[in-house]
């Protein structure tokens, strides 16, 4: 659910981009989009669907989710291309390390647990087996190998939503809300001289566009025509043929 | 009246097109995260 919120985040922060630039979403062009579903539909029923998770052996799940987050890597490899994506791959890199090297599961101690739902009776968790149906496993700080990218964060008292999360979730929802953040930056922007299409240069590059189109606009009588020569330079082609409509 | 049902058809077609890109990206990233990440709520659950 943390990691959803970043995605609503990202989308509303980019639609806010492309709002306040004047531009649509850019439509990315993703490579090999097929695996991801291919491997999340496994995960889908190890670890999500209600009816199936409860069924699926501790040893299953981690093979499924060692396997799964394997072929993501490869998906996040071949759009290294894409803005966000070197978050999000380096995230997965982290999540899939850790979870390799404890047995297949993400370790989670119980002191973040207890820390995590703090009125838990005490012997409600059994060490070294999988938490709920879920990706975590419960094992002490010493016998956990690279300890420090398991789940150990939580977030500040103030959040309403109580969650433990590691590193690499971090990077992962970084990188979701920056991919989704420069979808905002539309497509068809002008380059600067050094070839950048910066939001900044983008603003100037409107700016100077109407006013060159003010610019254009000819004083009242010049042509003669009055009323008709602002309207034909004011407003350009349409309403030059609204006018030729009107004289035939 | 047909050239402007058809005009609007292609004007939704152009438009359905690019939404549905945008839309398919969004929902890959969204698979992507929920395979990728591993946070752990206080419900004990998955994802």
């Amino acid at each position: 659910m943390i990691l959803l919120l970043a995605i609503a985040a990202g989308l509303l922060a980019g639609l806010a981009r492309a709002w306040h630039g004047g531009c649509r979403l850019a439509s990315p062009s993703l490579h090999l989009v097929w695996l991801v579903p291919v491997a999340f539909v496994p995960q889908w029923l190890a670890f999500y669907l209600p009816a199936t998770r409860r069924l699926a052996s501790d040893d299953l799940a981690a093979a499924i989710l060692v396997s799964s987050q394997a072929f993501l890597l490869v998906f996040a490899w071949f759009n290294r291309h894409e803005s966000g994506f070197w978050a999000l791959g380096l995230g997965l890199a982290l999540n899939l390390l850790v979870i390799a090297l404890n047995g297949g599961l993400m370790p989670i101690s119980p002191e973040t647990l207890s820390r995590l739902v703090p009125d838990a009776p005490p012997g409600a968790w059994q060490i070294g087996r999988r938490l709920g149906g879920g990706k975590d496993v419960i094992l002490p700080i010493a016998a956990t190998r690279l300890w420090w990218l398991g789940d150990r964060f939580l977030p500040p008292r103030w959040f309403p939503y109580r969650v433990a999360f590691s590193l690499g979730d971090a990077f992962i929802a970084g990188g979701a809300f920056w991919f989704l953040w420069m979808l905002g930056k539309g497509h068809g922007k002008r380059q600067n001289k050094q070839g950048r299409s910066d939001y900044a240069y983008g603003v100037f590059a409107r700016c100077r566009e109407r006013f060159a189109k003010w610019q254009r606009v000819e004083p009242l009588g010049k042509r003669g025509g009055g009323k008709s020569g602002v309207l034909r330079s004011a407003v350009g082609r349409s309403s030059d043929s609204a006018e030729n409509r009107l004289q035939r | 009246m047909k050239r402007y049902i058809r005009d609007l058809g292609l004007m939704l077609a152009r438009l359905d097109r690019r939404h549905v890109r945008v839309g398919m990206a969004v929902l890959t990233l969204v698979l992507f995260v929920l395979g990728a990440g591993a946070p752990q709520d206080g419900s004990a659950g998955g994802g």
